[in-house]
């Protein structure tokens, strides 16, 4: 036992030794280990934030832990959609037996039904949005033709529509600047313009007071398609068990606006997806510039992108203006001359001009007035809480079908509020989603299949579709005609005071649990009680859904979330290979200075051997040296990834520069957080490169004969 | 007492592709406390019989038993082992631990065998410093030392242990004459007093006259071994 310890003592006082002999080769292996392990903690605890920030996203706003879907899908559940838009899915006839089934698994807390597609959403432009308010003041006029408030609001209405017209045109003589007036579609454009001017004119509006009705009709056919933005957006939504949704996505919340009543049908508009989106551009501008510049210190004299904002903040002024009637034109310009310290007597455009005048100087101070005084007057979103919506979708035929659903309000996830991934998805109630799909019950998903197995076609393609449609009589063609039917009887109907009502009634009907669960849904998300025992349940589920014949295919948050999760993967692969690429590296150079140190010692090895030296005393010795230096340069390069990592938190983190950035942060900014994992896996990974590269000098240290002490040459 | 057997001892070794019969039969015997030089001219087989003798090497065939026991019997440690207590070494370049003092130098051989106290150590090396006569270079590192002064060091350090046998190759080829003789006469003195057994190999005629015995090898055979009557 002595012996040991004095001979270890010996070894010991040697290896240090020659590692302060040999500073030079010390420094270089203990600098290259200390980059590898600085490299490493970095991005690793990059890394970990990445995939914590994914994780909750994804597991918080869409994914669950598992995910179910037919096994007998053409494609592969991808919910946040593929390259080639959203995945092929063969829908779950029956959402029920899945719950009944799954539901008895251990470990499974709930099942929640989804659907997830994409959308047609009509928004109506202000033109379209004045113009239905007119008409309604048409008709409350028509209703009490006495009322003094009900004709001072309609002359407002009319001065608002005549304002349109005048920024209409306005706006169609600067385009017509840029476009040769003899050219092709000329007279389209010439009658076009005599359309505007025709409704310009005192003469119209003297008209329009006599028959209202005809005067709205012409505006709403002849001047409101010359209005330039589309009243037309794409929403990404997801249909679901609304109640069961927002208790399984603990995250989840209504940002403006209330829940949807359960059962009822209802969309809540992912708030990350309005704000991009349904924003007033100049509101969505004025925010991105305070964001930058609150958060990343951006300065509007030295950025670029944000003088390109700022001047499109100005350009769009207009927008405002075309929003306002006359009466809140007057109101603005009296709330916005004191806050902006104008000249009385100044007017909203100019006002306006002061107001988007923005430097840094100014900017917070506008920002506020722009809030406080001129947004209450605005209709910040194209689609504002209340609104009913129509959205259409194309459904599994290719036939477009189309439901109205009330805006209850915002979806926003608790925490990862501006995360790219959760919160661009709007939620459907389910019923909307089956009529938009174009299945109704299980009963008709039955029916359809089998339609589809007599037909002898095992998936109806769109070319397919049109030639069923050219090609007389298919049973299948019927089912989906009088589907579509129902809804263009709907859509018609819309508008129409009485049977209005009867659509309403759907509209606001509850849905009992029983209707929603027994129905199609496209795939179900799982929420576990103990999320670390993922792969086990997953077994589970996998086996309780085999057992009892329904035929699904069970994934994990990670594979659900197709090419996301795919990107984190590359992402995690090009670290790797980074890091792999490096400690190769790293090996080549720390073996190589080894041998050389082995090499060079040779006869001291060769002496200490035929002294009395074990083997073991000699490999010892050059281990000691290797794994001392490994162990102190790799805690100093971990505690300096360490530095670096809080540093990086304490400046803000690293600011997502690019929407693609944005979304993987899960934020404007990656905060990188120390894991003891990664500091661990760091020292280890760093120990073990540096024991591997000082494998092949230990080895020739031990061959070393004392015979090498013995040779006289020198 | 004999403390070396050698019997009929061949030992050949593979230079790239041909056998080179370094010692073709050679049978020796040394007694405890000789002072016994081996000569030759280069290449006849000195070294080679001495790594035999100092466990280093093993031989093809024959016999080579060292304090009573048959070396190509012992495994790799065992060997190592017997070196470490029984065997002192000293080598023509010295070879010093060049990161320890003159002191730990001749200290590591005890630390390597552990069993001893610091004090007990301390006595050990200090009386060798004392008695090769460099007692004040305990601190320095061997490279402050002049080629004698390194070489005291090692005869120091080969004695440190003890040893039955302290084996020196050509332990004066890179000294002057006159620092070759002192080591002799050190190594001879230390001889004198504790009775140790010394090999070494020299082809220098005064280095030679002054060891008890000479062994002359030529072609891998002992040609004849004769006592230096001065000495004896």
């Amino acid at each position: 036992m002595r012996a040991r310890l004095d001979a270890t003592r010996v070894l010991l006082r040697i290896a240090f030794r020659n590692l302060v002999a040999s500073r030079v080769r010390t420094v270089i292996i203990g600098l290259i280990v200390l980059v590898g392990a600085l490299i490493v903690v970095v991005g690793s605890s990059m890394m970990e934030s990445i995939d914590q920030g994914m994780r909750t996203s994804i597991q918080g706003s869409l994914g669950g832990q598992l995910q179910v879907y037919s096994s007998a899908s053409e494609g592969q559940l991808e919910l946040y959609g593929g390259i080639r838009g959203e995945s092929l899915l063969e829908p779950i006839p029956d959402f029920a037996r899945v719950k009944e089934v799954l539901g008895k698994v251990p470990n499974v807390k709930m099942i929640v039904p989804m659907g997830i597609d994409q959308a047609l959403v009509a928004t109506g432009n202000v033109f379209d949005v004045t113009l239905a308010k007119l008409r309604e003041d048409v008709r409350q006029l028509q209703a009490s033709p006495g009322d003094a408030e009900v004709r001072r609001g309609l002359e407002a209405r009319k001065a608002h529509v005549q304002r349109l017209i005048a920024l209409l045109a306005e706006e169609l003589t600067q385009a017509r600047v840029l476009v040769d007036p003899n050219g092709r579609d000329a007279s389209l454009r010439k009658a076009q313009r005599a359309d505007l001017d025709h409704a310009a004119v005192p003469a119209f509006w003297i008209e329009f007071d006599r028959d209202p009705l005809a005067g709205l009709e012409f505006l709403e056919n002849k001047v409101t398609p010359l209005a330039m933005d589309s009243g037309f957006t794409f929403i990404r939504y997801v249909g679901t068990d609304v109640a069961a949704f927002m208790k399984a996505f603990e995250l989840a919340e209504v940002a403006e606006g209330t829940a949807i009543p359960p059962g009822q049908r209802g969309i809540l508009l992912g708030k990350q997806y309005a704000e991009e989106w349904l924003k007033l551009k100049n509101a969505r501008r004025l925010d991105q510039i305070k964001d930058k510049r609150d958060r990343f210190h951006a300065r509007i004299a030295k950025e670029e992108e944000l003088q390109r904002w700022v001047k499109d903040t100005r350009s769009r002024a207009r927008e405002i203006l075309a929003q306002l009637d006359p009466l809140q034109a007057a109101e603005a310009e009296r709330r916005l001359r004191p806050a902006l310290e104008a000249p009385a007597g100044e007017e909203l455009p100019a006002l306006l001009a002061r107001l988007f005048d923005l430097d840094d100087a100014n900017f917070d101070r506008h920002y506020q007035v722009f809030y406080e005084q001129l947004a209450p007057m605005l209709r910040l979103y194209k689609i504002s809480v209340g609104d009913v919506i129509t959205i259409k979708a194309p459904g599994k035929t290719g036939a477009f079908n189309a439901v109205n659903v009330k805006v209850y309000g915002f979806i926003q996830y608790r925490g990862i509020e501006k995360s790219g991934i959760a919160g661009t998805t709007s939620v459907v109630d389910l019923q909307s989603f089956r009529d938009l799909y174009g299945y109704v019950t299980s009963d008709k998903a039955e029916e359809l299949a089998k339609i589809r197995t007599q037909m002898g076609a095992t998936q109806v393609s769109r070319e397919e579709a049109e030639a069923a449609l050219f090609g007389g009589e298919g049973p299948g063609r019927q089912v989906e005609t009088t589907r579509a039917a129902a809804i263009d009887e709907r859509q018609l109907l819309a508008g129409v005071g009485a049977k209005r009502k009867a659509a309403k009634a759907e509209e606001t009907r509850a849905y009992t649990q029983e209707e929603i669960d027994h129905g199609v849904a496209l795939n179900a998300a799982i929420l576990l009680h103990d999320p670390g025992r993922i792969r086990e349940s997953q077994a589970a589920v996998q086996a309780a859904a085999d057992a009892a014949g329904l035929k699904l295919k069970v994934i994990d948050w990670e594979a659900a979330s197709g090419m996301v999760g795919q990107f984190v993967l590359l992402l995690r692969g090009i670290l790797i290979f980074a890091v792999i690429i490096f400690f190769g590296v790293a090996l080549v150079i720390i073996n190589n200075a080894m041998v050389m140190a082995a090499l060079a010692r040779v006869k001291e090895v060769g002496t200490m051997r035929a002294i009395g030296a074990q083997r073991r005393f000699v490999v010892g010795m050059l281990l000691v040296e290797i794994i001392t230096v490994s162990v102190v340069f790799g805690l100093a390069g971990a505690a300096l990834g360490g530095g670096v990592v809080a540093v990086i938190r304490a400046t803000g983190g690293i600011p997502a520069t690019s929407d693609l950035l944005f979304f993987l942060f899960s934020g404007p900014a990656l905060l990188p957080r120390i894991g003891g994992t990664s500091v661990v896996a760091s020292l280890v990974l760093v120990l073990g490169v540096a024991v591997a590269s000082a494998l092949y000098p230990a080895w020739i240290a031990m061959r070393v004969t004392p015979v090498e002490a013995m040779s006289t040459e020198d | 007492m004999s403390i070396i057997q050698v019997r009929d001892v061949t030992k050949v070794y593979l230079l790239g592709k041909t056998q080179v019969h370094a010692l073709r039969g050679v049978s020796l015997t040394v007694d405890k406390g000789e002072f016994l030089s081996v000569a030759g001219p280069s290449g006849s087989g000195k070294t080679t019989l001495l790594n035999l003798i100092g466990c280093v090497d093993t031989p093809t065939t024959g016999l080579v038993e060292v304090g009573g026991l048959d070396t190509s019997k012992l495994t790799e440690r065992a060997l190592t082992d017997l070196r470490l207590h029984q065997i002192g070494f000293i080598f023509q370049s010295f070879n010093l631990v060049q990161v320890l003092s003159v002191f730990q130098n001749i200290e590591f051989p005890l630390l390597l065998q552990g069993g001893l106290t610091k004090a007990e150590r301390a006595a050990r090396v200090n009386g060798l410093l004392e008695a090769t006569g460099i007692g004040e270079y305990g601190r320095h590192r061997p490279s402050e030392l002049s080629g004698g002064q390194r070489q005291r060091v090692a005869v120091a350090r080969a004695l440190v242990t003890r040893p039955a046998l302290v084996l020196a190759d050509e332990p004066t080829a890179n000294l002057d004459s006159q620092t070759g003789q002192n080591i002799i006469d050190l190594m001879r003195d230390m001889n004198r007093k504790d009775g140790t057994t010394f090999i070494f190999s020299t082809h220098d005629p005064k280095v030679m006259a002054h060891a008890s015995a000479i062994i002359r090898i030529a072609d891998g055979l002992v040609a004849v071994r004769e006592l230096v009557g001065a000495t004896a």
